[in-house]
C-alpha cells in the first residue's frame, strides 16, 4: 500500500478492484464504512456478487481477466472529458515527456516485438533527452509525440460498446462506475484502490496495476490522503517477507540479486544505481551502492571486507535471462532436477496453481523438509488422493512450528507498518519459533562444513550468525542487525557516532563498510531511542487524519503515505486543505524565501518545494516522486516486459477465439511450461465455463490455519462452487447438490451454490457463464478427505514479469455426479 | 478523549449489584449475589498481532497462570487500526494455538514408507544437515555454462514464508543464500 | 438504567466475528455442518450456537440485495419466556442491565413451552434438558467490558450501551438510512433491548426478524399479545 488502512476512512471514492476487502480484509471496512458514511462512493468490480459488493454503492460485473478493457476505457473517459487534473499531470507526472519517434503500437503489439524469443526488444520504448540528457517536456501537452498524446491514441479504441462487449459488463454500469471514479480528479478529492490477487494472479497482472496507477497518477491521487494504490496483502508478513527478499530475484530492501555477468562488486554496483541528469530529480535509488555493501557487512559481518569485494563472490547467483520462480521451481520439480525442497509455512499442494503437477513432482524429490504448525497437504503428499506410499522413494521430515502468539518479533502489514509481538504461552509440546529452527539449523550446517570442508564453504563458515542469546533466537538482535550498526567511529551528516551504535535512519549508511545494515528500508526501526515498532502511543498528526506516527512504525523512515509531496501543489500548498497530508512552510529574510520546514507525515525528502509562495521557481526545488528516476509518476512506463501502456489480452484460457481488440489473442510474452502437465484448452467445447477462484472470509490461504479449527470449519465446511441460477437451470444442478468441476487438468467435488450473486455475461453475441471456487480446502482438513482444493485445476502460465500464476480466469466443466 | 481499554473500565465502573450465576446453562450452584468473575481475571496479558491476513491488527493473549495456556484473545481496544475489532479468523485465534490437530513432535517418513515416525529435534535437525550437504555437495557448481561464476546449487529449493516474522525472515534468506539456493521463493510469488 | 443492543445490519458485512467471539469467549463448541448451498451456517441457533448471521439474497426493486441480519436474543423488556416459566431460579433478568439470564435450573422446566413463548423462536434445548441463549456476556458486562460479539464487530454494526443511549444511535441512523431505503425501520424497539434496524422488510432478512406468531402454538401468540401493551412508544417518539 502507498497508503494505509486508516488512510481509507478519507476517501472520497473506494474502488474495490480486483480484490474482496470486505471478505478477506474484514478489518478494512470499518474505515471503508466510514468514508461512505462521510459521504464517500464505494464501487466493488468483481465478477460475482460478493459481501463487499453487498455494501457498496454502485456494483459492475466485470468477466474475469479483462480489467485492463474495464479501466482503459476509464482512461479514455478522463481524458476524452478532460477530467484529469492538469496541474499535476503536467508538473508531476511523465505525461509531458516526448517519446522515441520509433515508438509504436500496432494490432495488439508494442515495438520491438521477438516472435522467436516471445520477447521485446524495449529500444524504442524510450524519451527524446535534451542535450544534457534530460527527457525533453512539452508542459503544453500539444505535441503528438508526448506521452500523454499517446496515451490518447491508445486507448482511443476502447470505447464503450467494445469494452462492454469484452468485459460483459454492461454499458450504463461502465459509465456509472466511471463517472464516480473520475470524479475524484477535482482538486481536493481523493479516490483510491483496494486491489489484491484479482488483479496480481492473471497473464496481464502486472498491467493490471499499472492500468489502476495511471488513473491514479491523472486524477492527481497518488500522495494525497485516501489516495493512493493499495495492495491489501493475504498475509500478515507478506510485506515484510516480501521486504526481507524470500524472493529469488532480490536481495533485502528490493535490491537487485547480483546476476552471473555482473563479475565484480563494482560491475554490480553500477548496475543498481540509476542515473539521472536532471537536478530537479532526487532519484533516490542512486543510494543504492551504500545499502547493498551495508547489507553485504550484515551478511558476513568482520568477513566482508574491501580486500574480498565486501563478500560479494560468496553470494549465489542466477544466470542472466532465466527465471527461477514459483513456477519454475516446480517445473523443474516435476521434471526431476530438484532433489531436497523445504517447506516453511507453506502448503504448495495446494496453494499452487496446477497442484496436481505440484504433488507429483513432490513424489520426485529426495527430501522434504516441511514445517508447519499442522500436518498439511504437502508434507503428507505421499498419502493424498491417488497416490501410492510404497513407490514414492521421498523423505520427509515434518518439524512442528509454533504459533505467532508463542513468540516475539516482528511482521509488517500491508500498510507499511513494522509491528512487534510477544510471547504470551511457551509454545505448545516440542513446538519450536521457526527462528529457532533457523538457527540450529545453521549452526548444525556450519559446523559439518567446519568439521568435514567441502564445496565452496566459505559462505556458510563467514556467514555472520550470532543471534542467539543462552542458546535460544534473539529476535531483538537481529532486529538490530536489521536497522544497521556504524562498525566503526564516523561523522556522518555532521553527526558524531562511536562503533557500535544503532543507524538513526538509512540517510547515514555508508558504502565503505563502515555501517552495516541488513535491510536499508528498516533502517530506522530500532535506533538508540530503542524499538520503534512496539511504541503505542495514541496521538495523531493535526489533520486527524489516522496517521498515529507514534504508534509502530513504517517503512521508509516512518513515512506513513508514499509519495505524500505530490499532496502539495508546485509551491507546498496541501491541495487538500482539511485533510493535508504534508505543507511547507517558506521563511523569508531579506524579502527573499529561505528554506522553511514541512509539516505533518514524514515527507518525501527534505527538499523545498519547485516553486516560491509567489510561483517563482527554486533552484533547489525537487520532483515528488522520488523512488522514479525522473523523479515524476511514470505514465508511460518502460520498464515492464509486454508494453509501456498497459493493453487488453483475453487469459490463456478464455471463451472467446477473437481478442475484440486486437489481433492478439493473448499476453504475447506471457510463459508457458512444456511438460506433459502443462495443457491449455482455449475455446474447447469441453471446457465452455470460465473459471475462477478466491477465498471466504472464514477460511485463509489454502486454509491450513483455519481448517483445522473446529469454529471456522462450522462456518466454512465444505469446498463449493458457485454458480448462476441460469446456469444451474441449464445443466439440471440443484442447489446443495455435489457436482463435479473440471479443467483439462484436474477435477474436484464441489458443493453445488446456485446463486443469484453470479449471472451469465453477454461476451459479444455469446452468453458466457462463470462459476467460482474458494482455493481454501485440501484433503487432510476437514478429515473426511473430500474437499479438495481447486487449484488442481488452474493452469501453470502467469505474468510475464512477476510469474504470479493465472488462477483467476482458467476454463472449466460442471456436471452432475451420477452415484451408484 | 481517548478513551483505552483500562479506561473504559473505569469509566463504566464495574457494577456489584448484579445477579447473576456463573456458568450459565451448566452450574447448578445457588444464585450468587455478587458479580460474575471474567475468566481472564489474573491471566497474563500480551498483545499480538493477528497472524492471518496483512491488516495488522492488535490482540490481547490472555495466558492462564495454571496450565500456561491461552484461555482468551480477543482484540486490543488500544491498537489504532482494529480498536478492539477481528474478524471471524482473529476471533478463532485461541483454538489456532490451543489446538489437539497441532503438531507437537518432529516426524518423520521414510522412503516408500506408510506412516509417521516420531522423532527427536536432536536427530531431525542431524539428518537434515546430513541430507542438505550431500545434495549439495553432489550439485554444487562454481561456474555456469558461460564459464561465469555461479556458486550455487539449483538442486535444492525453499520455498516460505509470509507465516514468519522480519527477523526470522531475514537469518532464513541469509541462511539459504549462504548455501547457495537460488530458488528461494514465498507466498508473494502466488 | 439499564443496557441494550443496537443492531445496524445496513453496515454489517456478514463478516461474522461475531458468531466466533461469542463461541471464543464462552468456549462452546463447534457445530458439525455442511454446506447447505449457502454459505450461512449453523443453520439455525442452538444450545452450542448463540448467535448466527441469516444471510438473504433478494431482489429489491430491481437491484440484488444481499441482506446479513445477526440474530441474537432480544433480551425482551418484558421476556415472555421469563413469564412462562415462573420460576426465577431457572429464568430471570438482571435488574442492572436487564439481561435475560437462563440458569442450569431452566433444565425442570417444560422446554417446548419455552421456547413456543419466545416471539423471535430463540432459546434451544441441550441434551442436558436445560435452556441456553445469549446472555448479554453479563461476566463482561458487570466488569465493564463489551459483549464478546459487540467489542469484536468491525463496521459498527454491533453496538451496545446505556438503553438511551443506543435508541439515539438508533433513531440517527434510521434517519440516515431512510434517505436511501423508505423502508428503513427499527424492528421491536419499544420492547427488546436488542434494536435492529434493517432497510427493507423485516421479513425479507429473516422469518423472526420481528415478532412473530407464524406457524407456532398458542403460548407464542398469548405471549405476543402480553409483550405489546399499549403503553407510550418510548423508541418511535423519538424518531
Amino acid at each position: 500500500m502507498t497508503n494505509h488502512w486508516i488512510d481509507l476512512k478519507n476517501s472520497d471514492c473506494i474502488l474495490i478492484m480486483g480484490s474482496n476487502a470486505a471478505e478477506n480484509h474484514p478489518i478494512s471496512f470499518k474505515y471503508v464504512t466510514m468514508a461512505q458514511q462521510s459521504g464517500g462512493k464505494v464501487i466493488s468490480v468483481d465478477p460475482r456478487f460478493t459481501r463487499t459488493s453487498s455494501k457498496a454503492d454502485i456494483y459492475a460485473p466485470l468477466r474475469s481477466g479483462t480489467d485492463i478493457a474495464f479501466l482503459g476505457g476509464m482512461i479514455k473517459y478522463i481524458l476524452e472529458n478532460k477530467l484529469y487534473n492538469e496541474d499535476y499531470v503536467v508538473n508531476y507526472t511523465n505525461a509531458t515527456f516526448l517519446l522515441n519517434n520509433d515508438y509504436a503500437f500496432k494490432d495488439g503489439l508494442f515495438s520491438g516485438f521477438d516472435p522467436q524469443k516471445k520477447s521485446y526488444n524495449k529500444s524504442t520504448w524510450t524519451f527524446v533527452n535534451d542535450e544534457k540528457g534530460i527527457p525533453k517536456r512539452d508542459l503544453t501537452l500539444k505535441d503528438p509525440r508526448c506521452v500523454i498524446n499517446l496515451l490518447k491514441d491508445h486507448y482511443s479504441r476502447y470505447d464503450l460498446a467494445l469494452v462492454s462487449k469484452i468485459t460483459g459488463t454492461p454499458e450504463a454500469n461502465l459509465m456509472e462506475v466511471y463517472k464516480a471514479y473520475a470524479a475524484t480528479g477535482e482538486k481536493g478529492k481523493a479516490g483510491t484502490i483496494m486491489y489484491a490477487m484479482g488483479w496480481t494472479q492473471h497473464t496481464v497482472g502486472v498491467q493490471n496495476i499499472r492500468a489502476m496507477s495511471i488513473i491514479q497518477s491523472l486524477l492527481a491521487n497518488m500522495g494525497v490522503a485516501g489516495g493512493g494504490v493499495n495492495a491489501l496483502r493475504g498475509e500478515s508478513n507478506v510485506q515484510g517477507s516480501t521486504d526481507q527478499a524470500l524472493l529469488w530475484h532480490i536481495l533485502p530492501g528490493y535490491t537487485n540479486i547480483p546476476k552471473a555477468s555482473q563479475a565484480s562488486l563494482d560491475v554490480f554496483l553500477a548496475s543498481i544505481k540509476p542515473e539521472s541528469k536532471d537536478p530537479m530529480s532526487v532519484n533516490w535509488k542512486q543510494n543504492y551502492p551504500k545499502y547493498a555493501v551495508s547489507m553485504f557487512k550484515s551478511f558476513f559481518g568482520e568477513n566482508a571486507t574491501k580486500e574480498n569485494e565486501f563478500g560479494y563472490h560468496l553470494l549465489p547467483k542466477p544466470d542472466d535471462g532465466k527465471s527461477y520462480s514459483w513456477l519454475d521451481i516446480f517445473d523443474e520439480m516435476y521434471k526431476g532436477s530438484i532433489k531436497g525442497f523445504f517447506a516453511w509455512g507453506m502448503n504448495p499442494a495446494c496453494s499452487s496453481s496446477n497442484a496436481g503437477k505440484v504433488r507429483k513432482g513432490m513424489a520426485k524429490l529426495d527430501w522434504m523438509v516441511n514445517v508447519n504448525l499442522f500436518d498439511n497437504e504437502t508434507g503428507s503428499f505421499w498419502k493424498g488422493p491417488g497416490m501410492k506410499p510404497s513407490k514414492i522413494k521421498t523423505e520427509v521430515f515434518m518439524l512442528p512450528a509454533a504459533v505467532s502468539v508463542e513468540k516475539e518479533g516482528s511482521i509488517t502489514n500491508s500498510g507499511r507498518w513494522m509491528q512487534w509481538r510477544y510471547e504470551g504461552p511457551k509454545p505448545l509440546g516440542n513446538s519450536k519459533p521457526d527462528g529457532d529452527i533457523i538457527m540450529e539449523l545453521g549452526n548444525m550446517l556450519k559446523e559439518a562444513y567446519k568439521k568435514d570442508g567441502g564445496q565452496f564453504p566459505d559462505p556458510i563458515l563467514k556467514l555472520k550468525w550470532d543471534y542467539m542469546t543462552n542458546g535460544k533466537y534473539d529476535p531483538h538482535k537481529i532486529a538490530k542487525e536489521i536497522n544497521g550498526y556504524f562498525l566503526e567511529d564516523a561523522t556522518v551528516n555532521n553527526q558524531a557516532f562511536k562503533k557500535g551504535d544503532l543507524v538513526p535512519s538509512f540517510v547515514f549508511l555508508q558504502g565503505d563498510g563502515k555501517t552495516s545494515s541488513g535491510n536499508w528500508i528498516y533502517s530506522g526501526s530500532y535506533t538508540g531511542k530503542g524499538n520503534m515498532s512496539a511504541r503505542k502511543s495514541q496521538k495523531d498528526v493535526a489533520s486527524n487524519i489516522g496517521l498515529f506516527p507514534e504508534f509502530a512504525w513504517a517503512w521508509p523512515v516512518n513515512r506513513r503515505i508514499i509519495y505524500n509531496r505530490a499532496a502539495v501543489d508546485m509551491t507546498g500548498k496541501p491541495n487538500d486543505e482539511k485533510r493535508w497530508v504534508v505543507k511547507y512552510t517558506f521563511e523569508q529574510k531579506d524579502g527573499k524565501y529561505v528554506p522553511g520546514k514541512w509539516e505533518g507525515d514524514v515527507p518525501d525528502g527534505p527538499a523545498p518545494p519547485l516553486q516560491n509562495p509567489d510561483g517563482t521557481p527554486r533552484a533547489d526545488g525537487k520532483h515528488p516522486f522520488i523512488m522514479q528516476k525522473d523523479g515524476l509518476a511514470a505514465i508511460f512506463g518502460p520498464g515492464l516486459a509486454d508494453g509501456p501502456f498497459p493493453e487488453h489480452y483475453e487469459p490463456m484460457e478464455c471463451p472467446v477465439e477473437k481478442n475484440f481488440m486486437s489481433g492478439q489473442l493473448v499476453n504475447p510474452t506471457a510463459p508457458v511450461y512444456g511438460t506433459d502437465a502443462d495443457t491449455f484448452a482455449t475455446c474447447d467445447p469441453r471446457f465452455p465455463y470460465v473459471g475462477t477462484t478466491y477465498r471466504v472470509s472464514e477460511h485463509w490461504q489454502t486454509g491450513l490455519m483455519t481448517r483445522p479449527q473446529a469454529w471456522l470449519l462450522e462456518l466454512q465446511p465444505q469446498v463449493f462452487v458457485e454458480m448462476s441460477e441460469e446456469l444451474a437451470k441449464l445443466k439440471g444442478i440443484k442447489n446443495g447438490e455435489r457436482v463435479k468441476v473440471a479443467s483439462v487438468r484436474g477435477a474436484i467435488e464441489c458443493t453445488a451454490v446456485v446463486t443469484k450473486r453470479f449471472k451469465p455475461f453477454k461476451i459479444g453475441d455469446s452468453i458466457v457463464h462463470e462459476v467460482g471456487m474458494p482455493y481454501n480446502f485440501g484433503w487432510r482438513w476437514p478429515v473426511s478427505g473430500k474437499e479438495e482444493s481447486p487449484n488442481l485445476l488452474t493452469p501453470s502460465t502467469g505474468d510475464p514479469n512477476t510469474r504470479i500464476p493465472e488462477t483467476k480466469a482458467f476454463m472449466v466443466n460442471i456436471s452432475k455426479i451420477k452415484r451408484g | 478523549m481517548n478513551v483505552t481499554r483500562r479506561g473504559f473500565i473505569k469509566i463504566s465502573g464495574a457494577t456489584a449489584a448484579g445477579i447473576a450465576v456463573s456458568g450459565m446453562g451448566f452450574d447448578l450452584s445457588p444464585v450468587k449475589a455478587h458479580a460474575l468473575t471474567l475468566k481472564t481475571k489474573d491471566a497474563k496479558e500480551t498483545t499480538t498481532i493477528c497472524c492471518y491476513c496483512g491488516v495488522g491488527c492488535g490482540a490481547i493473549v490472555h495466558t492462564g497462570k495454571d496450565k500456561g495456556r491461552v484461555i482468551n484473545i480477543e482484540g486490543d481496544p488500544d491498537h489504532v487500526i482494529n480498536r478492539g475489532s477481528l474478524c471471524s479468523k482473529g476471533s478463532a485465534l485461541s483454538q489456532l494455538a490451543e489446538n489437539k490437530n497441532r503438531l507437537t513432535e518432529p516426524m518423520y517418513r521414510a522412503p516408500n514408507s506408510k506412516e509417521w515416525k516420531k522423532v527427536s529435534w536432536e536427530w531431525a535437525l542431524a539428518e537434515i544437515t546430513k541430507r542438505v550437504k550431500a545434495t549439495r555437495e553432489a550439485t554444487f557448481t562454481l561456474k555456469n555454462e558461460k564459464g561465469q561464476t555461479v556458486n550455487r546449487t539449483t538442486a535444492i529449493a525453499s520455498v516460505g514464508s509470509a507465516a514468519l516474522d522480519n527477523e526470522e525472515c531475514w537469518i532464513y534468506q541469509a541462511l539459504m543464500r549462504s548455501l547457495g539456493l537460488v530458488y528461494i521463493e514465498h507466498q508473494a510469488r502466488i | 438504567m439499564s443496557k441494550s443492543f443496537f443492531i445496524d445490519t445496513t453496515v454489517c458485512t456478514a463478516c461474522r466475528g461475531c458468531q466466533v467471539a461469542c463461541k471464543q469467549w464462552k468456549n462452546l463448541p463447534a457445530e458439525i455442518t455442511k454446506n447447505r448451498g449457502t454459505i450461512e451456517n449453523p443453520a439455525d441457533v442452538s444450545f452450542n450456537t448463540y448467535k448466527v448471521v441469516r444471510m438473504r439474497e433478494e431482489v429489491i426493486d430491481g437491484k440484488l440485495r444481499w441482506l446479513f441480519f445477526p440474530e441474537q436474543c432480544r433480551h425482551c423488556i418484558e421476556p415472555p419466556c421469563l413469564d412462562t416459566a415462573g420460576d426465577k431460579s431457572a429464568i430471570f433478568k438482571d435488574d442492572a442491565t436487564g439481561a435475560v439470564i437462563y440458569t442450569a435450573k431452566t433444565k425442570g422446566l417444560n422446554a417446548k413451552e419455552i421456547i413456543e413463548s419466545c416471539p423471535y423462536n430463540i432459546p434451544r434445548k441441550g441434551k442436558n434438558g436445560a435452556l441456553a441463549k445469549c446472555d448479554m456476556c453479563l461476566d463482561r458486562v458487570q466488569n465493564g467490558l463489551l459483549p464478546a460479539c459487540v467489542k469484536t464487530c468491525p463496521t459498527g454494526a454491533m453496538n451496545f450501551g446505556e438503553r438511551d443511549e443506543m435508541l439515539a444511535i438508533a433513531n440517527k441512523r434510521l434517519g440516515e438510512v431512510k434517505k436511501i431505503s423508505q423502508a428503513a425501520r427499527l424492528l421491536d424497539a419499544d420492547d427488546v433491548r436488542v434494536i435492529y434496524l434493517v432497510a427493507y422488510n423485516p421479513e425479507l432478512y429473516h422469518k423472526f426478524a420481528v415478532a412473530s406468531v407464524d406457524n407456532l402454538g398458542i403460548t407464542r401468540q398469548t405471549a405476543l399479545a402480553k409483550m405489546f401493551r399499549p403503553v407510550k412508544n418510548i423508541a418511535s417518539g423519538l424518531v
